[in-house]
């Protein structure tokens, strides 16, 4: 092998970069802020470092060389900021996210298989121009004078812990917190039992926080086997015997780590900030791994095969009860099969969902932007607590919420001097909550407390009635081709006004829209949302002017429909409705030495129908038997989401429900399996 | 067969180092995802090369390096270590704290196998099956 297969390695690449992404924007966010707050924080630019890192040498062997250049720039900025021999300052920040969103960029080209554009030269520049500039303003340093003294350690750890770290020790003991050196040996009989330094760390950490782990040499014995130790730095409130538990050892092998008495008197106050770090951007993802979207579809496609060959197995038992046979225990077995099934089915469709609070990390990126540009002062709230949602739900509904952040940016929240002037805060709020509202439905609460809605203004300048309650103003504002503001600003109230926020939640999704708005108070959005959705692979057709869509999956074959290929048949069908222009399946169609009977769709639907000569017909089976429906024309293929029709005064027999082809309209999703037997039924009458 | 621990943060990198060795038969592979992870694997033994990245979220690849040699069982232990372009000023460090070999991303399957094979020789099974098919 002279050549790597890239493409064996490319999902694993986008996976992987795409976690060092998000990683790298959370670490500098939380960064940027601490550098405003002015308490130090080593450990993003640590994690950041490693991120860009690892992306420059994943990049580098999947040949993504564009990105190896940001990287690089990027990568000596931290590496500095983390030696200390430069600070980095809040300007530096934004110059390193805009790398982030350079990088970004090309790697879903990549995944796009589009050219890699090169890394744009003002952005190298200016990184450049970062490496010799630094240490001005704001600056992130760590405090010096960390006194190695002071903390009562064994020498040989003291000597390899870096400053941060031992500053990181001091602080906490002084702010009170409890410090213990655990050591962990090693061996073949501890890894059986579950007790690596892997699982050893991954417990301890649930319990406390681990400073610093330190492999240290020691002679063999039975009880270091490989002639390795590893001392722990924990900082936790847990009983020792829970630690020594999780540790795998017992409490009198644990070492309490204290501070000399002059360190705790000099420094405790100063230090106490610690303990307010703004720490919740990042966090651990520790038992979480991440798939491909595909392989969860693929094992899905399989259940289905799967609910089939279980049907199939219902019919023999059938077959064989009627047949006279005993069939009590394979009837239990089969019962037993559907059920798993349905589990196996759930347990997968669960697996499918993603967090909320993932799918919002994003918007704090987007209102920064924002404030930005728009000179605003802007704090964001989001509380996501652990609500899930379908990854299909998830991707369709995030341009709406993107959308009412902006709005809410751009047209509710106030400029400074107006909001002081009217006797409020300069920085708005903006609040974004979310909880399952019930085992189906996600409540999405988008609040502002800005200006709220000026009704009168809009239905002025729409021509219409001033509306009398909030329904009407909802109505009123997700008008088409509406926007909110008179000038348009460089991110919203250009083209997508409130109406595609409308069209998400409630034509494509099937939810639910309000809003609440108070003058002068602020307004607020909810959506609530279906927590799954079902997508079908379609195929979109014209029949007698209308459009319909029907499964992929239950289309055997899509073929012209030529008038030498079509038979009246015999006496009996064709009398049942002679001369009449609705034909059910008075016709028969001759394919490959078969006849099969042809139904005419536009007059099952009662619709007018187009040229026959101009037809086309889909071939669909309904148990075994084939079957031909004409149409008019195929219009695509494409992914749609079926909303079942929960009216029972609308459901009809042959219609699976409806959905949004992207017209703004509803489509009927017709199930041709369920019509042909109404059909036939019919023909037969 | 002969085993080789892989060791590095990213999965796909582990990943390709390995498709890198697909042609050479007798290896059996082993991963290790951090620094503290290798150490502990190689402390308890029976590895015959060390894949290893220097860049890792707990300790790096300069420690388990210093490590291995510090261990009585371990000095004679290939590793391969491998690093990403702008770290070449590293490779001196690398070298004097005991690395065999030095390789820099992006790196092609025939250095990986080349390397393997300068370290190992006359341990990797087809060369062993070569000398015994010319016995008579």
């Amino acid at each position: 092998m002279t050549e790597l297969d890239r493409d064996e390695f490319t999902a694993g690449y986008l996976i992987e970069a795409d976690e060092h992404v998000r990683s790298a924007i959370a670490n500098l966010l939380t960064l940027e802020q601490a550098l405003r707050s002015g308490s130090p924080q080593h450990r993003h630019i640590r994690e950041l470092f490693r991120s860009l890192h690892t992306l420059k040498g994943l990049s580098a062997m999947v040949g993504v060389d564009p990105i190896v250049d940001i990287a690089h720039e990027m990568e000596t900025i931290l590496r500095d900021a983390e030696r200390g021999s430069t600070k980095l300052t809040v300007e530096a920040v934004e110059v390193l996210l805009e790398g982030i969103r350079a990088i970004e960029l090309r790697t879903s080209a990549f995944a796009q298989k589009q050219a890699i554009p090169v890394a744009p030269t003002h952005l190298l520049e200016a990184l450049a121009a970062l490496q010799t500039s630094q240490g001005s303003a704001r600056t992130l340093a760590t405090s010096a004078g960390a006194d190695k003294d002071s903390l009562v350690l064994d020498a040989q750890l003291l000597a390899k812990l870096s400053p941060p770290e031992l500053e990181q020790l001091m602080a906490s003991i002084a702010a009170g917190k409890h410090a213990w050196r655990i050591d962990f040996h090693p061996s073949p009989e501890r890894s059986a039992a579950g007790f690596t330094i892997s699982t050893v760390r991954e417990r301890l950490s649930e319990i406390g926080e681990i400073v610093k782990v330190l492999p240290l040499s020691v002679p063999r014995d039975a009880n270091a086997p490989g002639g390795l130790v590893f001392a722990l730095l924990v900082l936790s409130e847990a009983p020792p015997a829970q630690l020594a538990s999780a540790s795998g050892t017992d409490a009198s092998k644990l070492t309490p780590i204290a501070l000399s008495r002059a360190a705790v008197s000099s420094d405790a106050s100063e230090r106490g900030s610690y303990e307010s770090d703004p720490d919740d951007l990042v966090q651990g993802n520790r038992g979480v791994i991440r798939v491909e979207l595909s392989r969860l579809d693929d094992a899905l496609d399989k259940l289905a095969a799967l609910v089939v060959t279980r049907f199939k197995l219902a019919n023999c038992v059938n077959e064989l009860r009627d047949r006279g046979v005993d069939v009590r225990e394979l009837t239990t077995i089969a019962g037993e099969v559907h059920r798993q099934l349905r589990d196996l089915r759930r347990a997968i469709t669960r697996s499918r969902m993603v967090s909320v609070g993932e799918l919002l990390e994003r918007v704090p990126l987007i209102v920064r932007a924002m404030s930005r540009s728009t000179g605003k002062q802007v704090r964001l709230s989001v509380d996501a607590g652990k609500a899930e949602l379908d990854k299909a739900v998830a991707e369709r509904v995030f341009p709406a919420i993107v959308h009412l952040v902006r709005n809410a940016v751009d047209h509710a929240i106030e400029t400074p001097e107006e909001r002081v002037r009217l006797g409020k805060a300069p920085e708005g709020t903006i609040t974004v909550t979310c909880f399952e509202h019930s085992d189906a439905q996600l409540e999405l609460r988008i609040s502002d407390d800005g200006r709220g809605i000026d009704a009168a203004a809009i239905s002025r300048r729409a021509g219409r009635e001033v509306p009398t309650d909030e329904r009407g103003i909802l109505e009123l504002i997700t008008m088409p081709g509406l926007s909110t503001l008179d000038v348009a600003t460089s991110t919203s109230g250009r083209g997508m006004g409130m109406d595609i926020v409308r069209r998400i939640a409630v034509d494509m999704l099937g939810g639910d829209l309000t809003l609440q708005t108070t003058p002068g108070r602020g307004t607020t959005f909810t959506m609530r949302l279906p927590l799954s959705i079902s997508i079908l692979d379609s195929f979109s057709f014209v029949c007698g002017t209308q459009a319909f869509a029907v499964p992929v999956a239950i289309v055997d074959e899509i073929i012209d429909l030529t008038l030498e290929h079509v038979v009246v048949p015999p006496a009996p069908v064709a009398r049942a409705r002679a001369g009449h222009t609705r034909q059910l399946a008075a016709r028969l169609l001759k394919r490959r030495g078969e006849v099969i009977p042809l139904f005419e769709l536009a007059s099952l639907l009662q619709l007018e129908a187009a040229d026959p000569a101009r037809c086309k017909a889909f071939i669909v089976r309904s148990h075994g038997q084939p079957f031909a429906f004409s149409i008019d024309r195929v219009l695509g293929q494409q992914e749609i989401v079926v909303r079942p029709i929960e009216d029972p005064l609308v459901r009809v027999r042959g219609v699976a429900g409806t959905t949004d082809l992207g017209d703004g309209r509803p489509t009927l999703v017709l199930d041709l399996v369920g019509l042909s037997s109404v059909a036939s039924a019919g023909a037969m009458a | 067969m002969l085993k080789i621990l892989v060791v590095d943060d990213s999965k796909v990198m582990r990943e390709m180092i390995i498709a890198c060795l697909r042609g050479v038969p007798g290896l059996e592979f082993s991963q290790a995802a951090s620094g503290l992870e290798a150490i502990e694997r190689l402390s308890l033994g029976g590895f015959d090369l060390v894949f290893l990245d220097l860049n890792m979220p707990d300790i790096g690849g300069f420690e388990v390096v210093e490590f291995v040699r510090s261990q009585d069982t371990l000095k004679a232990l290939p590793i391969i270590v491998v690093t990403t372009r702008g770290e070449e000023s590293t490779r001196t460090r690398a070298l004097q704290l005991g690395a065999s070999r030095f390789m820099t991303k992006p790196f092609q399957p025939d250095a990986v196998v080349a390397e393997l094979r300068s370290l190992l020789h006359d341990r990797l099974q087809d060369h062993v099956q070569d000398r015994l098919t010319e016995v008579p």
